[in-house]
């Protein structure tokens, strides 16, 4: 089976919206998806985009229910070190099932990596729950590093209800 | 002291690398202004001498005669889940001006700024060492996701990057 990996497109959003569901069901978190194909689009195809995609689109297929062109995606946008320099965040990253053992998850990555070089990126960063074993081996295989681990590194979030609390002005 | 005045944001100004992060301790140069602090936008510089989008902005904040004391540097991300997201790489304030609540006003500016372009997170780590942090941000209303989801953080940079790259 032959796909072609390309940049994604505003007519791709309903297929990333449902790799992203089908990939949050993998992590048995498929309610946390709040996002829309709306935001999707206005966050990905406006001026600012926040994000991009790539897409692997399978080739010689007819497009149809049953048979989706879209195989895999990989999401990802710039973020800055301020000591090291720019790097490419790795956002989501999947292969539907059925298209998995031809190499597309290999070659996304191998395609990412490269649009790191050239963009000058010094690093490629990602995030891997770690009771996902088969991710942790994929990727530490592939030389990366888990700061977690090694630095002690802690990601923490405030959600929207604690941020607004906390753009609330002090008291002077 | 901690609100800053809105003022116009150079965009398009590059500052071409000359641009150190604060040291400890220093005294940052004179400025011939008012005592209102200023957004900075920082270019990274570009090789065809185009200039770019920024790829991190930096809230300074000043008191007394124009001295920068601390800074917090963000830049927007996207949650596959949550969509619009606000990233806080650095939050420093000088060891001497501490205890003020300029770590907070700082933070609750990134907050602000977050929520203005339609951000639902903001998402920062911390060592896991700095127990004084860590209990400071969970006081904050924070939540640490390594912890309760198990996320690592993940880096491939150097001799791997150049390897994955290769054909």
């Amino acid at each position: 089976m032959e796909y072609k990996l390309r940049k994604a497109e505003p007519k791709d959003v309903p297929d990333i919206l449902r790799l992203v569901k089908e990939l949050a069901k993998y992590e048995e978190m498929e309610h946390q998806v709040a996002l829309t194909e709306k935001d999707l689009l206005e966050d990905g195809f406006g001026e600012t985009p926040f994000y991009h995609c790539i897409i692997a689109e399978i080739q010689g297929e007819s497009s149809s229910e049953g048979n989706p062109k879209v195989g895999g995606f990989a999401m990802y946008y710039f973020t800055y070190d301020p000591w090291v320099g720019k790097q490419l965040y790795l956002e989501e990253f999947y292969v539907m099932n059925e298209y998995r053992g031809l190499g597309m998850g290999s070659e996304i990555l191998r395609h990412l990596s490269d649009l790191a070089m050239k963009t000058r990126c010094t690093g490629m960063m990602f995030v891997v729950a770690e009771n996902n074993a088969p991710s942790m081996q994929f990727y530490k295989r592939r030389g990366a590093e888990d700061l977690s681990q090694e630095e002690g590194w802690r990601l923490f979030r405030f959600d929207k209800d604690s941020l607004l609390k906390m753009a609330t002005p002090a008291e002077e | 002291m901690v609100e800053r005045a809105e003022t116009d944001r150079p965009t398009g100004k590059a500052d071409t690398g000359n641009q150190q992060r604060p040291q400890t301790g220093g005294p940052a140069p004179d400025r011939a202004r008012d005592g209102e602090p200023e957004d900075q936008v920082l270019v990274a510089p570009s090789n065809d001498g185009k200039i770019e989008e920024p790829f991190y902005n930096t809230y300074f904040h000043s008191s007394f005669s124009y001295l920068e004391v601390g800074y917090a540097l963000y830049f927007y991300s996207y949650s596959s889940w949550a969509g619009r997201a606000i990233y806080m790489e650095d939050l420093y304030v000088m060891p001497e001006f501490r205890g003020k609540g300029i770590g907070k006003a700082l933070m609750s500016k990134v907050a602000q700024l977050g929520l203005a372009a339609g951000c639902n997170q903001l998402n920062f780590t911390v060592l896991d060492w700095n127990k004084s942090s860590r209990d400071f941000y969970m006081s904050q209303g924070c939540c640490d996701v390594t912890t309760s989801m198990g996320y690592h953080c993940m880096r491939c940079e150097g001799e791997a990057l150049q390897h994955l790259a290769q054909p």
